[in-house]
């Protein structure tokens, strides 16, 4: 058995406004693995992934987290409008007083050249992969993303999909991505967590045996049936 | 340039129609000066009367200043708990709405130094403005840019200093331009109030001289120093805004860039 990266125990999460948002859950995520988890709109998926990340308190039970920096990606791109770009993704640098180089992770997402450019001058997918440069650049040991390509035309997402599958590949890091699309949580999880409709509940732990995933892997009937099974089980649910 | 011709093409016009109408109807220039009167009146007194002008703007930039420090140092004070929010501003408010006339004359009582006095009054009516403007904007930051600092582990410090502080920039300096001209009109109404003569006296203190020695083109000539002032603040004040904002924010950006 592999160290555990994040270890939920009976997490749920009620708001002080009386909504149940996540009903108690347990979850495991092994150190190094992809795990997405898809489910409907407002079943909690973004509250579980704050939880994990420390930016909201549990109701009950307990979260526990591996050692090692944090990056979180947030739906938006959430970058500092008076900053470069740059300057955005140094913060963690500024903040922490660690890390690696800003435009050394600006590089590995495509972004050579662009340092001096300000949010506004950069298109709504540029935005994004310097937020994702911004999260890589602590090297994180755990990477959390909130469905950081749903607001992006196909094309750019899967283009964004591929690079992430690299940089995982060639980091090792954990990562948690929240999603809406069955498709990409195929496409990039080794393992997709599916959740029921608030209050959420995890319905079904689905393992994704995709022998790679090059671009090309959409295309594939491995791929559409793994596909299929993940769709069930949230249709199960529903 | 295109852009200033139709407003200067039409304040030319109002100039020679005044002219025109005070020549025409051969009113003494006691009741009503035309522009070439007013003008000779300017260049006669400009020694005096920009003397009174710097003592003016004197005090509506210190006014200003003042205004923008304290406005700010409260609005963080406010924004940092709810409770003291609610506790202190509605005298925020009070500030606001009491026309400062009504406080002139205790003010002048109280304070000895007239400098002091004209001060006092003008900071009170330029400093709503700047505390509501950066209270707005230090309530309105990006929730997840605040998570974002928080996963890092910011300190308050570092919160207020790299996020909260830069995102209110706009609004502060929405308020700011408002302030601007307030602190003009604050101290011109002080000077009045405070009836304040002499040489070390503003223009405004001037311009009532003038109009009581029925002096009125140079009564005039004020009242244009004064007016031409207020604009300069605002554009001052414009200027520097887009200048601080240009890189960012929506308001200061050229439409075709
Ligand atoms: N701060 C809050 N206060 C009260 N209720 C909240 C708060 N944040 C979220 N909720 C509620 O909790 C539930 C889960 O919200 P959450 O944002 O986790 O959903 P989600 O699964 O991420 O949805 P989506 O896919 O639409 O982003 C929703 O019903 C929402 O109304
Ligand atoms: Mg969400």
């Amino acid at each position: 058995m592999t160290l555990s990266a994040v270890s939920l125990r009976g997490v749920a999460k009620t708001f002080s406004s009386g909504t149940e948002a996540l009903a108690p859950t347990d979850l495991d995520i092994a150190d190094g693995s992809f795990v997405a988890i898809v489910g409907p709109s407002g079943c909690g998926k973004s509250t579980l992934l704050r939880m994990i990340a420390g930016l909201a308190e549990a109701t009950a039970g307990e979260v526990q987290r591996g050692d090692g920096a944090v990056g979180f990606v947030f739906q938006s791109p959430t970058l500092m409008p008076w900053a470069t770009a740059r300057e955005n993704c140094a913060l963690p640098l500024a903040l922490t007083g660690s890390g690696s180089d800003a435009g050394d992770a600006l590089a590995r997402v495509g972004l050579a050249g662009f340092e001096g450019a300000y949010p506004h001058e950069l298109s709504g997918g540029m935005q994004m992969r310097v937020s994702i440069a911004r999260a890589m650049v602590t090297r994180p040991r755990l990477l959390l993303m909130d469905e950081p390509f749903a607001a992006l035309d196909e094309l750019t997402r899967f283009k964004l999909n591929d690079d992430l599958l690299t940089l995982w590949k060639q980091n090792r890091w954990t990562v948690v991505f929240v999603t809406h699309s069955i498709r990409e949580a195929v496409f990039l999880a080794e393992r997709v967590v599916v959740l029921s409709p608030r209050p959420g509940r995890i319905v079904a732990d689905i393992a994704v045996a995709l022998p790679d995933r090059a671009p090309g892997a959409r295309l594939s009937h491995a791929f559409t049936d793994q596909c299929a099974r993940v769709s069930a089980a949230l249709e199960g649910a529903a | 340039m295109t852009r200033y011709l139709p407003p200067a093409a039409f304040g030319v016009f109002l100039l020679l129609a005044w002219e025109a109408a005070v020549r025409g109807a051969g009113v003494p220039a006691y009741i009503m000066p035309g522009p070439v009167a007013v003008l000779a009146a300017l260049v006669n007194n400009a020694p005096d009367l920009l003397a009174g002008l710097a003592v003016t703007l004197e005090v509506t930039f210190a006014a200003l200043a003042l205004a923008v420090a304290t406005g700010v140092l409260i609005a963080v004070a406010l924004a940092a708990s709810p409770v003291a929010e609610r506790t202190f501003f509605p005298y925020a408010v009070f500030l606001q709405v009491t026309p400062i006339v009504t406080v002139a004359p205790f003010i002048i009582i109280w304070v000895s130094n007239i400098f002091a006095v004209l001060l006092i009054l003008a900071w009170m009516a330029a400093v709503f403005p700047i505390i509501s403007n950066t209270l707005l904007g230090l309530k309105s930051v990006d929730r997840n840019l605040k998570d974002l600092f928080r996963l890092y582990g910011a300190s308050r410090a570092q919160t207020l200093w790299k996020l909260s502080l830069p995102s209110c920039l706009p609004y502060f300096l929405g308020g700011l331009r408002i302030s601007g001209g307030l602190a003009l009109i604050g101290t011109v109404v002080a000077e009045m109030v405070a009836g304040t003569s002499g040489t070390r006296s503003g223009l405004a203190g001037r311009l009532l001289e003038a109009s009581y020695r029925l002096e009125l083109a140079t009564a005039f000539a004020c009242f244009a120093l004064l007016s031409a002032s207020g604009l300069g603040i605002y554009a001052l004040l414009q200027w520097l805004s887009r200048r601080l904002l240009r890189h960012w924010h929506e308001s200061a950006r050229d439409e075709q860039s």
